[in-house]
């Protein structure tokens, strides 16, 4: 089992949300700012590669009928940890993040992968697997966040960047509804244009 | 009925273990998760009402029970002595609870400020008993003012289109002043045993 | 009356999918058809009541008397699990119509942010149980909206000339968007009828 190959088809093979079209909601939410994509983004890696090796280590002894309710319990007692933690030490992140640290315990990419790999193969791969995906979901978030944030408020990790001008008249759509929406899917449709060039 | 004892056995386990794990988690984190939240919610409101406090009025504040409630009494001091107090109270308005901290000069007995904490008016609306406009009348009210508002045959100024907010924000500060004077008590009985 | 602004607020201006970003997986997901979309906007609309509803008396029964208040989380997508196997085996015994009708979509409920979501804005928003549940069904009566409208809107996609690359979810996405542009209209409209409440 090549561990490199399990940690790097996260970044690019099946990178979510782009590749692997799950895990949308907190997307679209969480990504008004740079920070806020990579906030969410950090919290993610942390929940999907501890529950990966939680699953994993203990693939042998949850017996089948009981999976997917003991792989919630799992997961949902990290986004509990998170939920504390970030309460406790990063009080503005646990603020701008809001409902959706909690919701983490639905987002389908944690729960497809206990159930997809976790659950079959070792704990190590399982590590692997779930830092790679987290980290590849890391970098979508910060991406569209840093995006939407730059057009919409002409700033990036709340430093101006854009010339003066911008910043009194940005194109504020971008961090509301509408923006997160086409944001998304403009670059959805970017990079099916690159695969398909590309031919992967 | 092995399968099924087996089921229930793993499923309590990992419940269990889980539940174990975070009630540790959040007795560890308790009090640093209380810190934070008065730091980002009471802590600007506390120190815009107590302004000219030297210390750290976060730190400072005392855990006192008075009327069988428990409450959070900020104490301001300037050159190591006592000045002035400042605590949360609550009043029903349009949308909801208005949490308000008002401040006390405890050597005037006036009032220092009142800040909105929380409240759930309407944006635009009833938000504007946030405004420095509006709440700027409070500073340096004496005790004796009646506290309601002048549309009623009070002292407080009314708020065009708000009613029912700035009725609100009024219930709140009435219930902090009718708190003062045992919270004043309390507060002498504590600089006595050297706060 | 306000019962009247909370459902307003709820379907138009601060729509569940197109303004609080809940439910979007299922949303691009089973909009590609119309009786794809129909079927999922009943199953929500069915398992977010009754979600709400009881997750509304976990939380005031056993987690506040208890301060169990963090576990929050870890409860009620355990509550949400089992009611919807519990919804699931109800149906299949007793409306199998409906049961069959609503086919794959009622487990994928589990997983839609919206009823975890909603359950929770509820405990935020310090709703009493009446309005609580109110804001549910009117929160699914707007999913329900939105899925139908884009549903609509990609049956037409489905026999346009579509870029390649844009074609599936991406052009969904920016039709979701544009949908989401049109409902931004209706901001402020609660403020305007909550104002005219207090005079």
């Amino acid at each position: 089992m090549n561990l490199w190959r399990e940690f790097s088809k996260g970044l690019w093979r099946d990178l979510p949300p782009f590749r692997v079209v799950l895990g949308l909601c907190p997307v679209l939410a969480v990504t008004k700012s740079a920070i806020g994509g990579l906030g969410m983004g950090l919290a993610v890696v942390f929940v999907l590669t501890c529950s990966n090796i939680l699953v994993s280590a203990l693939r042998h002894v949850i017996p089948r009928k009981v999976r997917i309710a003991s792989y919630i319990v799992i997961i949902a007692s990290f986004v509990v940890t998170v939920e504390l933690v970030t309460q406790a030490y990063m009080y503005p992140l646990y603020e701008m993040l809001g409902i959706f640290i909690p919701l983490i315990v639905v987002n389908c990419i944690i729960l497809g992968r206990a159930e997809a790999f976790a659950s079959r193969n070792g704990v190590l791969a399982s590590a692997a697997d779930g830092l790679g995906i987290g980290l590849g979901f890391t970098m979508s978030l910060t991406v569209l966040g840093a995006l939407r944030e730059l057009l919409g408020a002409g700033t990036l990790f709340d430093k101006p960047v854009m010339p003066l001008i911008y910043q009194e008249h940005p194109f504020a759509m971008m961090v509301e509804a509408p923006g997160a929406f086409i944001a998304l899917g403009v670059l959805l449709g970017l990079m099916n244009a690159v695969t398909a060039t590309k031919g992967t | 009925m092995n399968e099924m004892v087996r089921m229930v056995v793993v499923l309590s386990l990992i419940c269990g273990v889980c539940a174990l794990a975070l009630s540790g988690l959040r007795t560890a984190t308790a009090e640093q998760i209380e810190r934070q939240i008065l730091t980002y919610l009471e802590g600007p409101t506390v120190r815009t009402v107590l302004e000219g406090a030297e210390n750290d009025l976060i730190e400072d504040r005392q855990k006192v029970e008075i009327d069988g409630k428990e409450m959070t009494l900020f104490v301001a001091k300037r050159g190591g002595e006592v000045w002035g107090v400042a605590y949360e109270t609550v009043g029903s308005g349009f949308g909801g609870d208005i949490t308000v901290m008002v401040g006390y000069d405890l050597t005037d007995d006036e009032l220092t400020g009142v800040q909105i904490v929380s409240h759930k008016e309407t944006p635009g609306i009833g938000s504007k008993i946030t405004m420095d406009q509006y709440t700027r009348s409070f500073i340096g009210m004496p005790l004796s003012s009646d506290f309601r508002l002048e549309t009623a045959g009070g002292d407080l100024d009314a708020i065009t289109g708000a009613t029912y907010s700035a009725q609100g924000r009024a219930e709140a500060v009435r219930r902090s002043v009718e708190l003062y004077p045992e919270v004043k008590a309390r507060l002498q009985d504590e600089i006595a045993e050297g706060l | 009356m306000e019962y009247m602004i909370l459902i307003i607020s709820a379907v138009l201006i601060k729509n569940i999918v197109l303004a609080q970003y809940l439910g979007v997986c299922p949303f691009l997901g089973t909009s590609k058809r119309m009786d794809t979309a129909v079927g999922m906007g009943l199953a929500v609309t069915f398992v977010l009541v009754i979600a709400t509803a009881v997750t509304f008396w976990v939380q005031k029964l056993v987690l506040d008397p208890l301060g169990l208040g963090y576990l929050q989380t870890i409860g009620f997508i355990l509550v949400i699990a089992s009611l919807v196997q519990f919804v699931e085996m109800f149906l299949k015994k007793f409306v199998p119509p409906l049961y069959e009708s609503l086919g794959i979509f009622l487990p994928l409920i589990t997983t839609n942010c919206a009823v975890l979501g909603t359950a929770i804005m509820c405990i935020r928003n310090e709703y009493a149980f009446g309005q609580a549940v109110v804001f549910a069904g009117a929160s699914a009566l707007g999913f329900t909206l939105a899925l139908i409208l884009l549903a609509g809107i990609r049956d037409r996609l489905s026999v346009s000339p579509v870029p390649r690359a844009l074609r599936g979810t991406a052009i969904g996405l920016i039709m979701a968007g544009l949908m989401a542009l049109a409902f931004n209209g209706f901001v402020g409209v609660d403020n305007s009828l909550n104002a005219l409440m207090q005079q």
